[in-house]
């Protein structure tokens, strides 16, 4: 009527074959929920460039040692405080084995490169440096490990049975918060005898109780949602309900509070070592190969500057990793 | 409001007996007697130092004298300062540490709300993603790194301040900041994220459709509301201030009960480990308690609810 | 005119990761000196879009207003700047929303939330203004209103909170009073409480409304005239007794048959199947086309223009086309409660 529109004819006006169900159907294609949180992940450049990081920084700690010839106390009183020299690179500054413009190298006769240079006492920084570097992904490794075994398990027994069981094991661990965590460590290292054993036995009486509130708030949350009211009353055993329901629902959390907590147990034993509480010469940390470095600072700051570069990298490799996975499973999160 | 201080009071006195309990224990358990070190002391004059501090009674007694001596302020002799109190050193020390914690909380804490202020209002723009690259960074390093940074940058290298020692403002200046990095950097990342959070809150659209300026919305409305859970980050940060502290001061050489710690720690003075491990608890845990009825007093909804169940 | 408001082809775009979502598209209305106008639809209808578009409260970005008119007074608040749009709002436009447990400022005392406004519009000393808050209190059915002006928001019930809420947008006396899905939220005797509270306050003031919501019985109550959305578009628009007895676009019938009724034959609830339309790909043709059980070929192709059945009501569907096959309303659409 008001159409003058040429377009439209009559027979336009005939019913038109419209399927019904169309409109029903989601327009999006669905995605699980992890397969949403890996493209996600991916998406954040960060996170990505973090993950490569690390698993560089992984390989070469695991690898790298064997590239020296010199064991981690090797010490040779003639090839003391060598700077860094790689031949092939030896044009930057960095590594051309000079220091206030001396070749140090020519100056000793040493005709081998160091490549990080070498300590007071001649040992190679380069072995002791990725040795260092093992020993805080193998803190990372127990830290992971407590925070599942551990902290997941007390905390799902705790969250997912409640009452009795709950009330006793929640008033341990408000004792153990009260407490600062470096206090008990320090306790428990004085008790122990300083060095890795001490370190990873005070990991792993601290490093859960985060993880173990966690688990046990998402428990606590879960097993009252209808899903899983569903299943127990179709009769499913206890087992099925924590193992098929309540840990899958929980593990993009549970993932990652890890990836948060295993820095901050590398942090603390860098921190350890740095104040002598950790390990002990002649074995390496990078905590204690700073502070070793820090006493030579003004003279050799290249003695403090990779295992700084490194444990520095990995903190924040990792951390950015975990902030990448948080967002990941909960974009809510990001904004 | 009474009954929920004096509950948290019970348990704040509960948290500090276990703590010095477990400092007893360890003691202890620690292998030899604590006059190990001390090799050169004839078998007597060994004799003689158990008896004087009653190491050759039970246990159960030894306890009970430990812990009458604490309520007395008795920590104890420090074994590298020839058994000269270790209440004396920590009293004397302590005020150097609190100084350099409390400046570096407080220069940290503001600076890090302005910034985490700034990051939530323009979030996802240059400032907010240029503010969080540097929380990730500040709170990923450890202080001790940052300390060496500041110390070689600074003091060796461009000698702007000095290098070590605790005389005069300028030497506050390194120690200070190395702490005050790692502060700035979790309250700026906490205090956008709660802004972030604010911002996109019911009530914000209210107050604009009121007709409030901007700028009243931020500051009355959003900070206000972000500010409050601030507090609780209040007890990590000071549990982190402390753990820095311990090395920082012992990079600049100054005079607290860090570097202090730290010396005894390496001359297995025990009792002065123990001294300071037990100013330390009590530190942590006042500021527990402080938090936890600040928080009260802050937030209208639980100072009410805890008015009515009290 | 005494047209107090006046929406002229609004479109509104929401610039989400790379798909533009197209929230309003091309719809006009206007509003009368204290009448109230409702504007109904399902949810992503885009009628809580308009009424924040009319605030100026459209969050920018990732929102904006691609093209359109809206006249306050005959100025067009869509060119206001944010400094001028802060005179307009809570003084001669304000707004109501839909949950009052969240809309309140949990740490601000209630009578200083009412207060604000006052002090910015009214140049108010904080005395009177105070003494202002009390009685707005009083007048929005707020027992002992001098001792709840010094309360906390929590210290409320949902309904007192709304009721809150209310005083707050009327504490200037403004000329138009947005409210949207203002007793969604609330229990259903709380929500009768709210209508009776807002028809007398408009008995009162004679503020004109906008009431957005999805509840016809709520429209029944309150509402002179009802504009119905869908998909974005204004797709009908009458008087009350026009939309409720003589509707003509199928979503209307669809709305007013799902409408539960007491004396119904069947005791079964009618649903309009299907869902609304994706609004970052819109259809070109009729948005209710995919829905409708008298879709024709042309509704898939082509938007319909307006047909004006009277002076008040237009409908936009093609079956008004003189080309159309005739079509009766089904019966179920009786007004509920008959």
């Amino acid at each position: 009527m008001m159409m003058p529109n040429t377009e439209i004819t009559k027979d336009m006006f005939a019913p038109a074959d419209i399927d019904h169900s169309v409109s029903e159907k989601i327009g999006r294609r669905s995605v699980s929920v992890w397969k949403d949180a890996l493209r996600r992940f991916v998406q954040n450049k960060g996170a990505l460039i973090s993950m490569i990081l690390l698993t560089i920084i992984i390989v070469a700690a695991l690898v790298s040692p064997h590239f020296s010839k010199y064991g981690i106390d090797d010490q040779d009183l003639n090839r003391v405080n060598l700077p860094p020299k790689i031949t092939a690179l030896s044009w930057i500054p960095l590594f051309s084995g000079k220091e206030g413009g001396v070749d140090v190298y020519k100056q000793n006769g040493i005709k081998q490169d160091f490549w990080f240079g070498t300590d007071s006492l001649g040992r190679d920084l380069w072995t002791r440096t990725w040795s260092g570097t093992q020993i805080s992904l193998f803190i990372a490794l127990i830290a992971a490990l407590v925070d599942l075994f551990i902290g997941v398990v007390y905390g799902g027994i705790s969250g997912y049975f409640g009452t009795t069981v709950d009330n006793i094991l929640q008033r341990i661990v408000e004792v153990i918060m009260g407490i600062p965590n470096l206090v008990w460590i320090i306790l428990l290292i004085l008790v122990m005898k300083p060095g890795l054993f001490a370190i990873t036995v005070a990991i792993l009486a601290t490093n859960w109780v985060t993880m173990s509130r966690i688990v046990r708030g998402e428990m606590m949350k879960l097993k009252n949602q209808e899903f899983v009211l569903a299943s127990r009353t179709l009769g499913a055993s206890n087992g099925r309900i924590i193992f098929r329901h309540l840990i899958p629902n929980s593990l993009g959390m549970i993932i990652v509070n890890t990836m948060f907590s295993v820095p901050n147990a590398i942090f603390f034993e860098a921190f350890l070592s740095f104040i002598g509480l950790g390990i002990r010469q002649p074995q390496a940390s990078l905590g204690s190969l700073i502070n070793t470095g820090y006493q030579q600072l003004q003279i050799h700051p290249y003695q403090t500057l990779y295992p700084g570069l490194i444990i520095s990298l990995l903190l924040i490799c990792f951390n950015i990793m975990g902030d990448g996975l948080r967002d990941a499973f909960d974009p809510k999160l990001r904004r | 409001m009474v009954r929920y201080i004096l509950k948290r009071v019970g348990y704040m006195l509960v948290t500090f007996y276990v703590v010095i309990t477990l400092t007893f224990l360890s003691m202890k358990l620690l292998p030899g007697t604590p006059f190990k070190t001390a090799n050169r002391l004839t078998p007597q004059q060994l004799n003689q130092l158990r008896h004087y501090y009653g190491l050759d009674q039970p246990i159960p007694v030894q306890y009970v004298h430990y812990l009458w001596n604490f309520i007395h302020g008795d920590l104890g002799g420090s074994f590298q300062y020839g058994m000269q109190p270790v209440t004396q050193f920590l009293l004397q020390r302590f005020p150097v540490s609190l100084e350099l914690g409390v400046e570096a909380m407080i220069a940290g804490t503001i600076l890090g709300i302005l910034l985490g202020i700034v990051a939530g209002i323009y979030r996802a723009r240059f400032l907010d993603w240029g503010t969080m690259t540097f929380s990730v960074i500040g709170i990923s390093i450890p202080s001790f790194i940052f300390a060496g940074i500041l110390q070689y940058a600074f003091a060796v290298n461009v000698q702007l301040f000095p290098v070590a020692g605790w005389s005069g403002p300028m030497s506050h200046v390194l120690p200070a900041t190395s702490l005050a990095i790692g502060v700035l950097a979790l309250v700026a990342r906490f205090m956008r994220t709660e802004m972030v959070e604010v911002l996109n809150q019911d009530y914000i659209v209210t107050a604009q459709a009121k007709g409030l300026t901007t700028s009243a919305v931020v500051f009355r409305h959003a900070i206000r509301n972000a500010l409050i859970p601030i507090i609780t980050v209040i007890g990590p940060l000071t549990a982190a201030v402390v753990t820095g502290s311990l090395v920082v001061e012992n990079i600049f050489a100054i005079p607290g009960i860090g570097s202090q710690f730290v010396d005894s720690i390496v001359t297995n003075d025990y009792p002065m480990i123990m001294g300071t491990t037990e100013v330390y608890a009590g530190m942590f845990i006042i500021t527990i308690f402080i938090v936890d009825i600040l928080y009260g007093v802050i937030d209208p909804r639980i100072r009410v609810s805890g008015g009515q169940t009290s | 005119m005494d047209n107090l408001l006046e929406i002229k082809d609004l479109n509104v775009r929401f610039n989400l990761f790379g798909a533009k979502v197209q929230a309003v598209r091309g719809v006009s209305l206007h509003l009368k000196k204290g009448e109230t106008l409702a504007i109904v639809g399902e949810s992503g209808s885009g009628k809580s879009v308009t009424s924040k578009a009319i605030m100026g409260l459209i969050p920018n970005p990732p929102g904006e207003i691609t093209s359109g008119e809206i006249l306050f007074e005959g100025h067009d608040l869509v060119h206001y700047s944010n400094k001028q749009m802060q005179k307009i709002r809570g003084k001669e436009i304000s707004m109501i929303f839909q949950d009052p447990m969240t809309a309140l400022n949990p740490t601000m005392k209630v009578g200083k939330q009412i207060m604000e406004g006052l002090i910015k519009h009214q140049k108010m000393s904080r005395q009177d203004a105070k003494k202002r808050a009390i009685e707005l209190l009083r007048l929005v059915g707020i027992p002992k209103p001098e001792v709840r002006v010094n309360e906390y928001p929590h210290q409320f019930s949902g309904g007192m909170r709304q009721r809150v809420v209310i005083a707050i947008a009327l504490a200037c006396n403004p000329k138009i009073l947005i409210a949207d899905e203002p007793t969604t939220a609330l229990d259903v005797t709380i929500q009768a409480q709210i209508l009776d509270l807002m028809r007398e306050l408009q008995k009162k003031t004679g503020t004109a409304i906008i009431l957005i919501t999805h509840d016809l019985g709520v429209v029944a109550n309150l509402a002179q005239r009802v504009g119905v959305m869908y998909g974005g578009k204004l797709v009908e628009t009458g008087t009350l007794e026009e939309i409720f007895y003589r509707p003509k676009h199928p979503y209307t019938w669809g709305l007013l048959s799902s409408m539960p009724k007491l004396h119904a034959k069947t005791d079964k609830l009618l649903a309009i199947p299907g869902s609304p339309p994706d609004l970052s790909d819109p259809p070109k043709g009729c948005p209710f086309a995919p829905r409708c059980p008298y879709a024709m070929k042309v509704c898939t192709e082509q938007m319909p223009e307006y047909t004006y059945l009277s002076d008040t009501q237009r409908t936009a569907c093609w079956l008004l086309d003189k080309r159309a096959p005739k079509v009766e309303p089904p019966e179920t659409i009786g007004v509920g409660g008959e």
